[in-house]
């Protein structure tokens, strides 16, 4: 039975998608290494990084490998690579506390949504149907509006990452400089400011969702008979 | 039933050990705020609100107010403040690529073992509140070390050089965190172990 277990496990461990899914963490230890002395390939397996976690997604389906284990270590890899950004952003920027303050709400909001997605039993963060927010509805019950939000946000850090000249620069004078040197950039940067924006206010929206849920699980367990 | 649930909840977010949560978390903000101003400031808020982690426990039980809300509160505010307590270390000793790599830790042990927790507590009906509380109490040693770190940053060195009665204490906790450090790549390892196994025990049921 111990010798079944461990070839089982093994077996969904060599999964085509978590084969995939080590290759990112690989790229982002790699691209995290040599951030600042090469910017260029910082940005590029970032970036196939952030293509491969659509891929593995399409590859689970297609060859029937989907698994618990594969969409956990989906979730860890983007927790962990978009915190390391916000860390290196901070590094680059001031005020730092920015970044730090969007690091804090990024993971606290990631944590109470899993928690309270576990008390409610719903099977997965993103099928949430009961909640009253309207801005909540139509950014989950949307997958294509999610889904520009969250690449606007990965876009908007990159590219303060790769604008970033000096330490200790202020934010919004490297945005505003950038436009105003290339007006062309002007479009999508408000684009992308935009869809960050609203990622971040639906983070907010989630913990207080969230926390309810979980005052609400023990007021439901004392209620049952 | 509207008005029922929002007077209920509301009854237990004023609890008096998740006041304490709200206080540890303001007093964090403010820490972390004047980090590098007041660093004296930052060690005594970072010190009380560890204090207060204890504490809030300790009323919960006393008071009868134990709630989940309180406990995944406690959970919450413990790895935003290490994780920001890492990226401060990482921009004093920038690029601090060792201190980002020990936020990658942090995060992808805890979210880890968090999810199997969940998953085998399924199976066994664990109490939520009981799971979090041993992984609570795990990392006592590791955010001391860290908050040490933190605020002796600079003169560590010096301290040791200058009073080597320090490099004992000093040797212990750093051997205490490496245990820590080493116990949560194990507990990765395990809890990604609970993943894959709890597919293939629910493939198998009938």
């Amino acid at each position: 039975m111990a010798k079944k277990s461990t070839e089982g496990t093994l077996r969904v461990y060599l999964y085509i998608p978590n084969i995939i899914g080590y290759m990112r963490v690989l790229m982002n230890c790699i691209a995290f290494a040599r951030c600042f002395s090469d910017k260029k390939l910082f940005a590029a397996l970032y970036f196939i990084s952030f293509i491969c976690d659509g891929l593995d997604g399409w590859f689970a389906r297609k060859f029937n490998q989907v698994s618990t284990f594969g969409a956990v270590l989906d979730m860890v890899t983007d927790r962990v690579s978009t915190a390391c950004l916000l860390v290196i952003l901070s590094q680059l920027y001031r005020p730092g506390l920015v970044f730090l303050s969007l690091l804090a709400l990024d993971i606290a909001s990631h944590w109470l949504q899993m928690y309270s997605t576990f008390l409610a039993g719903k099977a997965n963060h993103k099928d949430v149907k009961d909640s009253s927010s309207w801005l909540f509805k139509a950014y989950y019950g949307n997958r294509l509006f999610m889904g520009y939000c969250c690449v606007a946000s990965e876009v908007l850090y990159i590219g303060l990452f790769l604008l970033a000249e000096n330490r200790s620069e202020s934010v919004i004078d490297v945005i505003v400089n950038t436009v105003k040197k290339t007006p062309l950039l002007s479009f999508p940067v408000v684009l992308a400011m935009f869809g960050w924006a609203i990622k971040q206010t639906v983070n907010v929206i989630q913990m207080k969702t969230a926390a309810d849920v979980c005052v609400l699980y023990d007021i439901n367990r004392k209620e049952r008979p």
